[in-house]
């Protein structure tokens, strides 16, 4: 019968590596030295050699590092770029949006009115619909959407064609 | 989700490992010691991200390793309360639902934060599970796990190690999120595309 889960606290291993040691010295320096997006840690996986083939046997990522990998890739920041994260960034300054606010968005992608609306704390005191609806305008269009989604969206986007060739012509 | 922490801890070096260069030996043994586990009030280490100061290198009378002082950061999954995370649906009983997102299991929304109003259908099988569906403007709306699940973090809590376990129950979750699904936009994505 296992006692301990073995996500644990790592309390046995800090004790075995000092046991020459009167005092266990294991100190946070900083416990929250930056917030991440999730494209971020994406990236950073697929810089350490994280893929979807047959290779990643090989490479020197943990298989619970390969378990992240797989969430992230198939959720909505798989395509996403850093170019239209900061561009998506500067565009929603004038909205006044939390930063809390403004990773749930780039995390999550919401493409409708009432996608956004968990994601925005007091939405009608703060902004008018208006605002709403070009705020969920520009992200559809700044944020690549998830391929799953593509199906749904194409319906939508007959009239969106040339802000999406602008787009394309910038990349 | 995820955030950096900056960790400062005293290491030791088996002398197996004297072969290596420094910061590769260095980096395995921290991966060995934290990658996957609950750090409490940090949350689920996911990786290490960089290693910034390596110190010290003392050898302690009487050992044959090396001990340094590394100061390095961690990717840390720890939520904060009021993001929205997309998860799957794990089981569904009369406490609440269980989801699960691939690297973390632990996600409880329990009744209360279920959308209201919301019933039950026991499933004739087994009575401890259950489908759970939302009623709204006279039609159900059923959770029955076939896409994914959109739920706000409620709470997040990291209970104590329990000293002793009775054998039937389940094993210790040292982290464990609570969500909610009590408003508009959250739970299952085909509800609102």
């Amino acid at each position: 019968m296992k006692i301990f889960h073995p996500k644990a606290y790592p309390l046995e291993g800090s004790l075995r590596t000092l046991q020459l040691q009167s005092s266990a010295h294991n100190s946070r320096v900083q416990a929250n030295a930056g917030a991440l997006t999730n494209f971020e840690v994406l990236d950073f996986l697929r810089s350490r050699g994280a893929s979807t083939d047959p290779t990643r046997v090989i490479a020197p990522v943990a298989p619970s590092e390969f378990k992240v990998y797989d969430y992230l890739v198939q959720s909505a920041v798989c395509n996403q770029t850093r170019e239209s994260i900061n561009e998506f960034l500067k565009r929603c300054e004038k909205y006044d949006l939390a930063n809390a606010e403004k990773l749930n968005i780039i995390n999550i992608r919401p493409s409708s009115l009432v996608e956004i609306d968990p994601i925005i704390e007091e939405c009608e005191k703060r902004m008018k619909s208006e605002d709403v609806e070009e705020l969920v305008e520009m992200v559809v269009q700044v944020l690549p959407e998830h391929p799953a989604s593509v199906g749904i969206e194409r319906g939508t986007d007959v009239d969106k064609i040339s802000p999406d060739q602008e787009l394309m012509e910038a990349n | 989700m995820f955030f950096l922490s900056l960790i400062e801890h005293t290491l030791c070096l088996p002398p197996h490992l004297l072969n290596l260069p420094l910061d590769e030996a260095i980096k395995g043994e921290l991966e060995t010691l934290f990658l996957d586990k609950v750090i409490p009030n940090l949350g689920l280490c996911i990786s290490i991200y960089d290693i910034r100061d390596i110190k010290d290198g003392f050898i302690y009378p009487g050992d044959g390793a090396s001990t340094y002082t590394v100061q390095f950061r961690l990717v840390m999954f720890r939520p904060f309360v009021g993001e929205i995370i997309v998860g799957k649906l794990k089981s569904s009983d009369a406490n609440g639902l269980k989801l699960s997102i691939s690297f973390f299991d632990d996600i409880h929304i329990p009744v209360h934060l279920l959308p209201n109003p919301s019933s039950l259908m026991p499933n004739p099988e087994n009575k401890h599970q259950g489908v759970w569906s939302w009623e709204f403007q006279d039609e159900q709306y059923p959770i029955d796990g076939k896409d994914e699940i959109r739920f706000r973090v409620h709470s997040i809590s990291y209970p104590p190690i329990p000293i002793e376990q009775e054998k039937e129950a389940k094993p210790f979750a040292p982290m464990v999120i609570t969500g909610s699904l009590d408003y508009d936009g959250l739970g299952p994505i085909s509800w609102w595309v």
